[in-house]
């Protein structure tokens, strides 16, 4: 049985008093910043940009589309971005006089996107420039948690130490052992669902019952084993098995909502940072929120060199406002928390805060995605109806290339993601020839017989793939936005060139009917795994943050997103965005205790 | 073919569903639609039931209101955006081309036509799928594309044509053990 737990009631936000730290941003970085800091027993601010949803009612995970008198699709008066919009012109992609009431990213070119036109942001109010960038934004308690694709992963010492291996860019200043006890307590405290595989370069987590794989993936699995390669059930940050501790999330119930849309769990089986780390900071009585709160800058105290607070306009009434703390935690995401560093200049950081190395807004990387595959199972073809959708993703293949072996085209890896067969609707109907009741008999003999899967590989961090600050154009609040000088180069085509041709040979090799290879790379930044812009590292000169995620340059300022990775790797950022935030803020609470700040 | 109770009435549904030719009188007195003219609409509903015919499984797109739904997003779409007055217009030219193919073919109307003579203008018309090329060749294409989006989105396509179990509470998905 379904028992939802209402949010807590509201602590009074008092803008007088010196909290213990400002959390900025409310994703899996500030959500998690706010209930470790909360547990250790400090008073948090936590400022978010968005507003709080009632998210119950904009996912309605389990409305049919004939319910909905659009079938899930948003008002016609709003746009999504296509694909060939990214590939004519450079941003801002939305432009002052497009005749839609908002204009979107692409993924709400998905299906289902009503469910998720609330989270994701306007573009005419979030412009950005310079080279093509498809950059997704949340702007909404929770942020782009409340639509993620739920694929939780560890990183290993094939990441941490990859410079070590391939001579390319920097170590991290932390190794896997460091990580590891980290991403054991944001496995045990949100939940994740996985099938323990052994391999050293992607460690199992503390999983929860896995997810089952259907009779092509199972098949696709046996066949990939007698190469020495992986596909395993999909490590989904879901709980399948329930929370005890968590009276605001309930277990997996298989519905199979997770890939009709965007995203989104109304039942918050997959993670979500407002009911998996939000609410329950709250119910610790030490967390205060407030929404529509826009950061524009970090105060510095030029006496003390350290972080004093931030300021901020609310985002409906552009009153401006300011607020104190003894420590300022970012996490309102990549490239949003190097913006407000960028912004945050004073005459002692004449290049922006925290930005003595000149590092800030540099070494910028990502997933690069594009190569997927389409196969056919012939032995699923006119078989019973199976239900393969009631499951939060299919199958993950890790990483293979440069482990053991060195590719003379490219440098690290790549891994796919993908599912086999029956959804709701049937795939490619459209795609199958002919008309009457012999294709729609055909339809429905192939609807469960599909697989496909596409990938997803490391982007090399370089120092010349960077972020500034725009000098002329604004956003909807006045603030200066980000200008983007980012763009694959060589390895990325390498790379993409052997993807599409390796998953050609696997499912070859496991007797699939290929049926389609896209070959094609995908716009900057589609894979929403945006990485970098204020690495850590152990040489000041050549880092933004220590490896506690503690600027360089002002101790008690932090950044705990995704800027602060040093690499991409291949695999999802968001567990090690959890597990480090944890490891940095218990940190950062040891030392105000002990008055090192 | 074995077929069940159930069964034997589906497909005498389908049977009487597959219309005849309309005549004159009839024809004037087809319903107008949100967007699309009386004939129009009538083309697009022929079609679609065509493409997407009620069978002994399930019933076919006309049971689905496949038209219906299609003539009331076009009605959703504001001209005053350009996207959606292209849009608008290439549906006219699309299902004018159908009733023009039928007119080339026997010299009547789409709507006019013997069901055995409909499914000879829209196998014609889907002759080019791969490569639509005339004007015919891409209102199949474009009418096939809309009629499969609408009918495996209704309640029909995904109840009784596709038999999906899902989006209910599962104790535990069904799968495979991964060995």
């Amino acid at each position: 049985m379904l028992l939802r737990t209402a949010p807590p009631a509201p602590k009074e936000v008092d803008l007088t008093r010196t909290y213990d730290a400002i959390v900025v941003g409310s994703g899996a970085a500030g959500g998690m910043a706010a209930h470790v800091l909360t547990e250790q027993g400090l008073e948090v601010l936590m400022l978010e940009a968005g507003k709080k949803l009632d998210i119950e009612s904009e996912l309605k995970s389990m409305e049919w589309p004939y319910d909905h008198p659009r079938r899930g699709e948003m008002p016609y008066d709003r746009h999504a971005l296509t694909q060939n919009e990214y590939t004519i012109r450079n941003p801002p992609y939305a432009p002052k006089d497009s005749p839609y009431s908002s204009v979107y990213s692409y993924v709400q070119g998905w299906s289902g996107t009503d469910y998720s036109k609330n989270i994701v942001v306007n573009e005419k109010d979030h412009p950005y420039t310079g080279t093509k960038y498809a950059w997704v934004r949340a702007r909404c308690l929770g942020g782009k948690t409340n639509i993620w694709g739920r694929l939780a992963l560890r990183l290993s010492d094939y990441d941490f130490k990859a410079k070590s291996r391939d001579g390319f860019g920097e170590d991290w200043p932390i190794s896997y052992a460091d990580l590891a006890p980290f991403y054991d307590k944001v496995d045990l405290y949100l939940g994740i669902s996985g099938h323990a595989e052994g391999l050293e370069h992607l460690p199992d987590s503390k999983f929860q019952r896995a997810t089952r794989l259907n009779a092509s993936e199972v098949m696709l699995r046996e066949s990939m084993k007698r190469a020495d390669r992986v596909l395993t059930p999909y490590r989904a940050g879901v709980t399948t098995d329930g929370l005890k501790h968590n009276k605001y999330r309930s277990r997996c119930f298989g519905r199979g909502a997770c890939n009709r849309r965007a995203g989104g769990c109304d039942i918050h089986a997959a993670f979500d940072s407002p009911t998996g780390l939000i609410y329950p900071a709250q119910d610790t009585g030490r967390l205060t929120l407030r929404t529509n709160a826009v950061v524009r800058e970090v105060m510095v105290d030029p006496a003390t060199g350290k972080a004093s607070g931030v300021a901020f306009s609310d985002a409906e009434t552009g009153k401006s406002y300011e607020v104190k703390a003894k420590a300022v935690v970012l996490g309102a995401s990549t490239l949003e928390s190097t913006r407000i560093l960028l912004l945050s200049r004073s005459a002692a950081h004449p290049k922006g805060l925290g930005n003595s190395s000149g590092h800030l807004g540099h070494n910028f990387c990502e997933h690069v995605m594009g190569p997927y595959i389409v196969g056919l199972v012939k032995d699923r073809v006119g078989k019973a109806r199976t239900l393969d959708d009631g499951r939060p993703g299919g199958f993950y293949v890790p990483r293979f290339r440069n482990l053991k072996d060195k590719q003379p085209g490219f440098l690290r890896g790549y891994g796919f993601e993908g599912s086999g067969g029956a959804t709701m609707m049937p795939d490619r109907a459209a795609d199958m020839p002919g008309f009457g009741s012999s294709w729609k008999k055909s339809v429905r003999d192939h609807a469960g017989a599909f697989i496909d899967m596409g990938g997803f590989g490391e982007v090399l961090p370089r120092y010349e793939s960077y972020v500034e600050i725009d000098p002329a154009v604004k956003d909807k609040w006045g603030v200066p936005v980000l200008r983007f000088h980012y763009t694959f180069t060589d390895n990325e085509k390498k790379m993409c060139e052997d993807m599409a041709q390796t998953a050609q040979e696997m499912f070859e090799a496991a007797g699939v009917e290929v049926l389609h290879v896209g070959k094609n790379m995908l716009t900057e930044g589609w894979s929403i795994h945006e990485l970098g812009t204020a690495r850590m590292g152990s040489d000041p000169k050549t880092s933004v943050l220590n490896s506690f995620q503690q600027s360089h340059d002002v101790k008690n300022l932090l950044v705990v997103d995704g800027s602060s990775h040093v690499s991409a790797s291949c695999q999802n950022p968001t567990w090690t965005i959890m597990a480090l935030a944890w490891r940095s803020c218990e940190n950062l609470a040891d030392q105000l205790r002990k008055g090192d700040l | 073919m074995k077929l069940d109770r159930r069964e034997i009435l589906k497909l005498a549904a389908g049977v009487a569903l597959a219309r005849p030719g309309l005549d004159g009188a009839e024809a004037a007195a087809l319903p107008e639609g949100k967007f699309l003219k009386a004939r129009e609409l009538a083309v697009l509903d022929e079609l679609a039931e065509c493409i997407l015919p009620a069978d002994a499984h399930s019933p076919g797109a006309r049971a689905a209101g496949v038209a219906a739904f299609l003539d009331a997003q076009l009605a959703a779409k504001d001209p005053k955006i350009p996207e959606w007055a292209d849009e608008r217009k290439e549906v006219r030219e699309h299902l004018a081309a159908i009733d023009a193919l039928a007119r080339d073919m026997f010299a009547k109307g789409f709507l006019e036509l013997t069901a055995d003579q409909r499914t000879a203008v829209v196998a014609k018309a889907a002759a080019g799928e791969g490569e639509p090329k005339t004007p015919a060749e891409k209102g199949f294409k474009w009418a096939k594309e809309q009629t499969a989006r609408a009918y495996y989105s209704s309640k029909i396509g995904i109840h009784e044509e596709m038999e999906y179990k899902g989006n209910v509470l599962l104790t535990e998905f069904v799968g495979e053990e991964a060995k």
